[in-house]
């Protein structure tokens, strides 16, 4: 049922609404009465008037934008517009447009309240970065005012759901507040919730959400919340907090406590933790001079006290002062107190403000610095014999008591009090070797040398002295510290060991040239026997004779075999005891043994070559042993070489600790069978009985046996119908 | 065939010269050192044999070899050692020294022999070509 004319009349002219029909550029056509109070206010007559006549500047282009979209679209648009109103104040009119027949129709609501409202809302929101949002759980609608956009960096009006919201939180966080959310619609409760956000531009935020249920018939249908950005409140409590911790703990580490005396009423305010430390009451605040002093230590309180008097009437506003003090555990600590007197005006001391610091830590390292100098000191004195520091130039920079007062008795010098260089204060034996020593640790090198000298008593002292030098942080060396280290008793140690080696070796020389000798003894009557035998067996005889004969070729042929064995168990032993010893040239020692087989070499017309080393190796050798091991293979080599060369070779080059010398021919070879077993002397006697080879098997056995007797190794390798390779390898004497 | 033998002991040498002698050598016997090097000089020698121990406060067998190297006549004449010195490495020191052969006591007859068979074998030649 449509309104009357009549009816519709007085309903335009009682409403609150400011009515307005325009036409499409804005003018006025027609207007109620309280449209025309707009103009009114403003004392201006409404004819041939536009509605932006009477607004305000900055709103005429936003009144304009919706005239434009609504010439464009068929639809209602709403806008809040700001009019002039009567001296000094706004009118904030709530627009909706319509257009109709090309008639603008305006319908305006006094919103002025509200709008105030909104724009401090909004001034708060943007100093507060604070921002506004709702949710409505039934038909899951999530609303972010532009506050709350603002603060997640998201474009304004963007549609959002509640998980989109939840996913600016770190990771877990985001679940928590979902949770939050569920239990606030459970149990209808408000909530408040911090938490980490990363913001759409990445940026990392912390927030405060609170959240609060609307509840309609015991449910839920609305939530209401706010959004702060906490970030800077955040990170200044964290920066607090690590400020205030840092001071605890530095409160802490010093052992300190802060004080504030009174001296007028003589009571002391001491921090919390000090009093904790001494045991003190928490509950006063003062304690009374009286109860403190009775904490120092009874031995150090009459010097205290006299020192705190004494402090309090000096000029200045500084006090110091030092004593023990008696802890919650019973035991005494060190303490230094350090003040700031505050006087009046006529000089008197009333107040101090201080700390009194723990430095029992600190007198107890002097105490054990102390200590350990001491102990230092006799390590010195004690652990070597004689000490002395010395500069680059062989002057005396330290020395220890006892080397003092030798060079003070046998030269009347003190060196540290007059500047002596040690080569002429020292006992005459030591120059010797003195400069070489030094000069070598000067190039930063620790030298060893054992010297000898004979003691006031006339007997030999053994000195080991030790050049060290001492290298500072450019790495030169900036002085020298030489020890002497008595080491007589080692070495008269080592020189019965070596006597004792020495009788050793001497009854091992008498045992072997006892059976010698003995071997010798039985041999030459065992000839006579051997040989009267033999001539027995090719006499003609009587029988009975004949078995008597043979009875003494079994015993002679025992007997000799006894002879035999004895001689070859001594062998090693023997030869061993009775070695001669020499460093040899290796060279001139291989070349003569060479020399001595060149006629044989020359007679077979076969090349004889040697090839020196000029190194000129020196090996420790016996001559004899050397000579006859090395001449059975030489010999060897030309016996079994028909044609073709002789090739020796002594080499050290490419050695360190060895030399090397080869025998090579172009002989009838060996054949690999009896290769295996050309040293193995049992073998050789075979080959030894076989006429035409006879000494040559038991030759090379024994340059083996030889060579390795002289400590060095031979290797042999052959080819049959190519030759063969003697190869020896000696340790040079280095 | 002539074998000088320069030994000291008495049965020794009588056992040498027994046993040389049936294998058709003659042998003559020098009881030291001195004696030796005039016999050299007055006979003409195809082998010498040597003992080296000739006694106490005698010339060695060692020090008459040298002896005789210094005798242009016994230039080419074989000089063996034949001793009682038999210890490991003593052969090699005697062929070391100089003598061209070595036989230790007991003496390996078959051995002794068979070598100076060679030995006259080589003179038989020699004489042949001459």
């Amino acid at each position: 049922m449509p309104f009357t004319l009549e009816q519709f009349q007085i309903f335009s002219e009682k409403t609150l609404l400011y009515l307005y029909i325009l036409n499409i550029d804005g003018k006025i056509i027609s207007c109620n009465e309280r449209g025309r109070l707009l103009f009114s206010k403003n004392n201006k007559d409404i004819d041939q008037r536009y509605l932006t006549d009477v607004m305000i500047d900055e709103d005429i282009a936003i009144f304009n934008l919706s005239v434009s979209k609504l010439s464009k679209k068929n639809t209602v648009v709403s806008n809040t517009v700001r009019f002039s109103w009567e001296e000094d104040d706004l009118l904030s009119l709530k627009f909706e447009f319509t257009l109709h027949n090309d008639l603008i129709y305006a319908a305006g609501l006094d919103a002025t309240e509200e709008y105030k409202e909104h724009r401090a809302l909004s001034t708060i929101s943007r100093l507060t970065k604070t921002g506004g949002w709702y949710y409505n759980p039934r038909n899951d609608n999530m609303y972010f005012s532009k506050g709350t956009y603002d603060i997640k960096e998201v474009p304004y009006n963007t549609p959002l759901t509640l998980e989109k919201a939840a996913s600016f939180y770190d990771s877990d966080l985001g679940k928590e507040a979902l949770e939050k959310i569920e239990k606030l619609i459970n149990d209808k409760t408000s909530f408040e919730y911090k938490g980490r956000v990363t913001t759409n531009k990445g940026n990392k935020k912390w927030v405060k959400v609170m959240g609060e249920p609307v509840i309609y018939k015991d449910e839920v249908i609305y939530i209401n919340g706010t959004c702060a950005d906490v970030t800077d409140r955040h990170n200044y409590i964290e920066r607090l907090k690590h400020s205030e911790e840092t001071k605890h703990l530095a409160l802490k580490g010093i052992q300190s406590g802060l004080f504030d005396y009174n001296i007028q009423k003589k009571e002391v305010f001491y921090s919390v933790d000090f009093k904790k430390m001494l045991g003190l009451s928490l509950k006063t605040d003062f304690v009374h001079e009286d109860e403190f002093r009775k904490m120092i230590h009874p031995d150090d309180l009459e010097k205290a006290l006299e020192r705190h008097y004494q402090n309090l009437i000096e000029e200045g506003n500084y006090y110091h002062n030092h004593y023990r003090l008696k802890h919650l555990k019973g035991e005494y600590r060190h303490y230094e107190v350090f003040g700031f007197r505050k006087k009046n005006k006529t000089g008197e001391t009333i107040r101090m403000i201080g700390n009194l610091i723990d430095v029992h830590q600190r007198k107890i390292n002097e105490r054990t610095i102390a200590i350990n100098k001491t102990k230092l000191q006799a390590m010195v004195n004690n652990g070597f014999d004689y000490i002395i520091l010395l500069n680059p130039e062989g002057e005396i920079l330290m020395a220890d008591d006892r080397s003092l007062k030798v060079i003070k008795r046998d030269f009347n010098v003190d060196p540290l009090e007059k500047t002596s260089r040690f080569i002429d204060v020292m006992p005459l034996n030591f120059k010797n070797t003195f400069a070489y020593q030094f000069n070598e640790a000067l190039k930063g090198n620790i030298i060893k040398k054992d010297i000898e000298r004979i003691g006031y008593d006339n007997k030999p002292q053994w000195y080991e002295s030790k050049y060290t030098p001492i290298i500072d942080k450019h790495n030169k060396v900036n002085s020298v510290l030489v020890s002497f280290h008595d080491i007589t008793e080692q070495k008269l140690a080592e020189m019965v060991i070596k006597d004792a080696y020495i009788k050793e070796q001497e009854l091992n020389v008498l045992k072997s040239n006892i059976l010698s000798n003995f071997s010798h003894e039985i041999r030459t009557p065992l000839n006579g026997i051997m040989t009267v035998s033999k001539l027995l067996l090719d006499e003609k005889r009587p029988q009975e004779i004949d078995k008597l004969v043979q009875y003494l070729e079994e015993s002679k042929d025992r007997l000799l075999y006894t002879i035999d064995s004895l001689s070859n168990y001594s062998e090693i032993e023997a030869i061993k005891n009775n070695l001669h010893l020499q460093d040899l040239d290796l060279n001139y020692t291989v070349e003569s043994s060479y020399r001595e087989y060149k006629h044989l070499a020359d007679s077979k017309k076969l090349k004889y070559n040697i090839e020196l080393d000029e190194t000129c190796p020196k090996v420790t050798l016996d001559q004899n042993l050397f000579r006859t091991a090395i001449n059975n293979i030489i010999q060897n080599a030309i016996k079994y070489t028909e044609q073709g060369s002789i090739n020796i070779t002594i080499n050290s080059e490419n050695l360190e600790n060895n030399a090397y010398i080869s025998i090579i021919d172009t002989g009838i070879g060996i054949d690999s069978e009896n290769l295996k077993k050309i040293f193995d002397p049992f073998m050789q006697e075979s080959i030894g009985l076989n006429r035409k080879y006879e000494g040559t098997g038991i030759g090379l056995s024994l340059s083996n046996r030889y060579i390795e007797i002289l400590g060095g190794t031979i290797t042999v390798k052959s080819e049959v119908g190519k030759g063969t390779v003697f190869s020896i390898i000696l340790p040079k004497c280095l | 065939m002539n074998i000088l033998y320069v030994e000291d002991n008495k049965i020794n040498a009588m056992v040498m010269e027994k046993m040389l002698s049936k294998n058709n050598a003659n042998v003559i016997i020098a009881e030291n050192g001195l004696k030796a090097l005039k016999l050299v000089k007055n006979n003409s020698l195809d082998l010498i044999l040597v003992d080296i121990n000739l006694g106490l406060n005698q010339m060695d067998g060692c020090e008459l070899l040298q002896r005789f190297k210094q005798l242009d006549i016994i230039k080419g004449l074989p000089v063996f050692a034949v001793t009682a010195y038999a210890m490991p490495g003593d052969k090699q020191r005697f062929i070391n020294i100089g003598f061209d052969n070595y036989f230790s006591k007991p003496v390996n007859f078959d051995k002794l022999l068979s070598v100076i068979a060679n030995i006259k074998s080589s003179l038989g030649k020699r004489e042949q070509t001459i």
